[in-house]
């Protein structure tokens, strides 16, 4: 068995089943890893809690909506301004955020008189959103309060207003994935089938599993209505509430993010028969393989190619560029759940960096079954990753970069490695043709940064080179290329903009009609 | 659950002499404090040899770690007993046990873990103290003999006080656990309260020019980690064992924040007669004087000229802006209490008018509080909000009852300033949005200089970006 026991976790022996390096000829029967099992405690673990993951990951990217947290302050600060989940709403969803702000009384004698005037305060405050998700909390589940009898009373009481309610404690699960869990099921049970959306075309698609990080969705938007298609709703990113529970109405459901929202998928598919289609808008390839296989399942397989032809003419060359340069880059791919098996494969197939190292806080077996059969031999695979644990690895691999969160990313920083924020990205956004130029150019950035490399000189015993006043990422970068080459090819560096996303919202789609004929 | 001492409530009830107005509704648009767990854990991270295990679910650790990370782009080490679903049923104090064991193997060097609660299991009944007990009279004795093992039970229930109030705590349970009767040290405990390693740097130069001798608590000049060619550094604080065991032997004590270290200081007078000196915030040139001047009456050594020489440089700045710039601006204050009033005092002896203060808890205690009186009481046109949020702010904003020049506070108020064309100079705790802050002061002279120079340069930069009057700045 290729099962790794780090160092630092020999006093803890049970770890050893949470890590595997892939060996030579090895294949999934033999090297996958345990996965979503409760956290040792004191291991300092990078996983959060159920109430983030439904609230902080899935809930607050919608955009129209009131957040309201049922519990003490805490849980709603600590959810405020840590993501970069847009909205083109001028991002209501992340400027504000709601508490009831539970206190010692309340946990005494019950809060839901408390809540029913948090809800009433927050819609007076905002009269124009008429529509709110609210969120259990350790606290106001551990004293009993029933929010959905308050918020039952509310509706009855105001039927112009609209109210979810999550009840997912921050304890409720090993980690964030048992709160996506909840918040899936949750939505489609309470939700799905009570509003009747505007049908505009005839090929209409639930867009799930996808949070808009720096724009994201939107990107993929404009792939889709170019080929004609109307996305009803995105689950949940710059997702609209009524929009959302119009999702039953639509022909298929496009699966981005499979570990956070494939529940609601697989319940649609059971209620309303709807298809699911599990697709990745990270990659050329990949995205060009999923817009095409949207494109067959509506019969618009040639409108998807032109929108690849035309992208891939305009952004090929600038991925090259970085491609000839990234060549052979250690990475350690160390994301929260799915992007080790969305970009596992396809960065070392069109960057051509290799992936020494994948990890997961909160993905699933199936998650790291996908990552490891994407990753070539030699490969740490680490489940539920742990603070020396990273620290370990990172001394062991070596790696170039690591594209993680802020806080390992720091870790990162101190032990000399670069890091991109896997989750909230760099500049991104990474999905889409552009954006996957834009992973590219950040990859490249960080690699080559001139200071990054003066950050090893040890001036108290190193050679310092006295006859350079400056050096230029190319000039750290090309050493190692063909320059010959490189100067007769058609490649560049990335040519847009700074903001590449803005500049998408109102834009026509010209393709996007409903036949007379169709229901 | 601990309260307040019967004696302090009895101390409030005898002083309360003015009324602070609150929010006028019961639930947050936009919090200005986080819970009290994540002050206890500010405190722990300031600790040498320490890690703080965080009793609750694991967002609790996680999120307080990310807000960390974000105002000073570092790493900090915090645990979890990770309290799942099975422990908030059948309880959780197996999984603390667990916790500190894996701990203590895990990190050799680690001497002192404080355990800190949170709401989830102060509800549960999880007796934190009884933990202690057992894992010192068991687990330390059986498998750690030959190890130096401290574990300091702190109570931070989430529904009560706030971020400040657990900071407070926390520096008071640190204490209490620690100091110890010996030899006096001929040292002064400098509780400084929740501040940036900036602040510690400006403090200390103070002390070291008046040639005093300090035990800094929490010594977090050290949270300013640099990047090192092999590799290996780490941000974490550095006060040690022996300077919280020494606290009991020291002259005095001077708390600069009374929210935030006032308690401990109390406790070391009351307990071990070191007399205390509670505040002023040595914000402004105000401040640091009184500051000083405490310090000189408590070691009987003199201010030197070199400090005179510094506090004219400062008033040489603070001359060529006040007047001129500064004069009858409107400005809106909001965070961590001491910091608010400090800032508030100082923005008055440099002319301005601080319209709005906002406070994001509380606290019974603010009604004693003779600074808050005398704003209240002295400054026309002056409102003073306590359990405060963002939503005060915004709407007075809005319904244009209130008109503003510049607002002082921390990051998460940042979209009032963008969405109101209201510059904004960011000061206090988190500030994620502007870098590198954490490394300048707010104290001291040398803080006060670079307050009102930033002020000014936050003014300026609306000025040009507004086109309003940015000829001026030709000639001044």
């Amino acid at each position: 068995m290729p099962h790794h026991l780090f160092k630092c976790s020999e006093c803890i022996p049970e770890r050893k089943k949470h890590a595997v390096i892939k060996g030579e000829g090895e294949d999934l029967t033999s090297c996958l890893p345990l996965g979503y099992l409760n956290t040792i405690p004191g291991t300092i673990s990078e996983r959060g809690c159920a109430f983030c993951g439904a609230k902080h990951v899935i809930g607050t990217p919608m955009k129209d909506v009131i957040h309201l947290c049922h519990g003490p302050v805490g849980c709603t600060y600590d959810t405020w301004q840590t993501k970069r989940y847009l909205s083109d709403n001028d991002n209501f969803q992340f400027k504000y955020t709601f508490a009831t702000d539970m206190k010692e009384k309340d946990i005494v004698f019950g809060a839901e008189k408390l809540l029913r005037q948090s809800i009433m305060e927050a819609f007076e405050a905002f009269p124009e959103i008429k529509r709110m998700s609210i969120y259990q909390t350790c606290a106001s589940a551990l004293i009993g309060d029933d929010i959905n009898a308050v918020v039952k009373d509310i509706m009855a009481e105001m039927p112009e207003v609209d109210i979810f309610v999550c009840n997912s404690p921050g304890f409720a699960g090993p980690s964030q994935s048992g709160g996506h869990h909840v918040i899936n099921i949750a939505w489609v049970n309470q939700k799905v089938g009570t509003y009747e959306p505007e049908i505009k075309s005839d090929y209409v698609i639930n867009y799930v599993g996808e949070y808009n990080i720096q724009g994201d969705q939107e990107v993929m938007l404009d792939y889709f209505q170019r080929m004609g298609i109307q996305v009803l709703s995105t689950f949940t990113g710059n997702g609209s509430y009524d929009d959302l529970r119009g999702m039953h109405r639509a022909h298929l459901n496009v699966l981005e993010c499979a570990r956070s929202a494939e529940y609601i998928c697989n319940e649609l598919r059971v209620r309303y028969g709807t298809p699911r289609m599990d697709i990745d808008g990270f990659g050329f390839k990949p995205l060009s393989e999923s817009l095409l296989k949207v494109g067959y399942f509506f019969g618009l397989e040639e409108k998807a190619q032109k929108v690849i032809d035309e992208e891939v003419a305009r952004w090929k060359p600038e991925l090259d560029w970085y491609a000839r340069r990234l060549k052979g880059v250690k990475v350690c791919l160390w994301p929260g759940g799915s992007k080790l098996w969305h970009w596992a494969n396809v960065i070392h197939e069109e960057m051509g960096v290799e992936v020494v190292s994948v990890y997961t806080k909160f993905g699933h077996q199936g998650d790291m079954e996908k990552g490891i059969a994407r990753c070539g031999e030699g490969a740490l695979a680490i489940d539920d990753p742990n603070e020396l644990e990273g620290i370990e690895a990172i001394k062991k691999l070596k790696p170039d970069v690591i594209f993680t969160g802020v806080r390992p990313g720091e870790v990162a920083k101190k032990m000399r490695v670069q890091y991109l924020n896997a989750h909230a990205y760099h500049n991104g956004p990474y999905k889409g043709f552009e954006g996957w130029v834009r992973f590219a150019r950040d990859i490249y950035n960080a690699v080559y940064s001139p200071i990054h490399q003066l950050s090893g000189l040890d001036i108290s015993k190193d050679e310092i080179s006295a006859d350079k006043g400056f050096m230029t990422r190319q000039m750290i970068s090309d050493v190692k290329i063909d320059t010959e080459e490189a100067a007769l090819s058609e490649e560049r560096p990335y040519t847009g903009d700074y903001d590449c996303v803005t500049k998408l919202r109102g834009k026509e789609y010209p393709l996007l009609e409903k036949s007379p004929s169709a229901n | 659950m601990r309260s307040l001492p019967p004696n302090v409530i009895k101390e409030v009830n005898q002083f309360m002499t003015f009324k602070l107005k609150k929010k006028e509704r019961n639930s947050i648009i936009n919090p200005i404090f986080t819970c009290q767990p994540a002050g206890a854990q500010y405190a722990s991270i300031g600790m040498d040899e320490c890690i703080g295990i965080v009793h609750g679910g694991q967002g609790c650790v996680m999120f307080v770690r990310l807000l960390f990370a974000q105002h000073f782009k570092d790493n900090f080490l915090l645990a979890s007993s990770s309290l799942h679903e099975d422990s908030a049923v059948m309880g959780g104090m197996h999984r603390v046990e667990q916790a500190v064991d894996v701990l203590l193997m895990r990190y050799p060097e680690v001497k002192v873990v404080p355990i800190i609660s949170t709401c989830s299991t102060e509800i549960i009944g999880d007796d934190i103290d009884g933990v202690a007990r057992k894992l010192n009279n068991g687990l330390l004795k059986e498998k750690y003999a030959e190890r130096e093992v401290h574990l300091i039970p702190i109570h931070t229930p989430s529904f009560k006080g706030s971020m400040i109030y657990g900071y407070d705590t926390a520096v008071k349970d640190f204490i209490t656990y620690f100091a110890e009767l010996g030899e006096p040290n001929g040292k002064i405990n400098l509780i400084t309260g929740w501040v940036n390693p900036g602040d510690v740097t400006a403090l200390k130069h103070l002390l070291k020019e008046m040639d005093v001798d300090a035990t800094v608590i929490f010594e977090i000049e050290t949270f300013d980690s640099p990047l090192m060619p092999d590799g290996e550094a780490v941000s974490h604080g550095s006060t040690t064992i022996e300077d919280l065991k020494s606290t009991a032997n020291a002259m005095g004590t001077i708390a600069l924040n009374r929210y935030e270290g006032g308690q401990a200081a109390r406790y070391l007078e009351k307990k071990f007669e070191v007399p205390a000196v509670i505040g002023p915030t040595p914000i402004g040139i105000r401040n640091t004087d009184t500051f000083l001047e405490n310090v000189r009456r408590m070691t009987g050594k003199p201010i030197p000229q070199s400090l005179v020489r510094e506090r004219g440089i400062a008033i040489d700045a603070l001359t060529d802006l006040v007047h001129m710039f500064f004069a009858d601006k409107k400005v809106a204050i909001y965070g961590n209490p001491d910091l608010v009033i400090g800032l508030a005092e100082f923005c008055l002896d440099l002319e301005m008018k601080p319209v709005l203060l906002m406070i994001g808890d509380e606290n019974l205690e603010y009604l004693k509080d003779q600074r808050i009186k005398d704003l209240q009481e002295k400054v026309e046109d002056i409102d003073i909000i306590q359990n405060a949020d963002f939503w005060v702010l915004e709407n007075k904003i809005k319904n244009e009852e209130i008109e503003l020049d510049l607002i002082m506070g921390h990051s998460k108020g940042r979209f009032i300033s963008i969405d109101y064309d209201i510059p904004m100079l960011r000061v206090g705790f988190p500030v994620y949005d502007r870098a590198g802050y954490y490394r300048h002061p707010v104290m001291g002279y040398s803080g006060a200089t670079w307050l009102a120079e930033e002020m000014a340069n936050v003014l300026f930069t609306d000025m040009e970006y507004k086109k309003n009057k940015e000829w001026i700045l030709n000639v001044w």
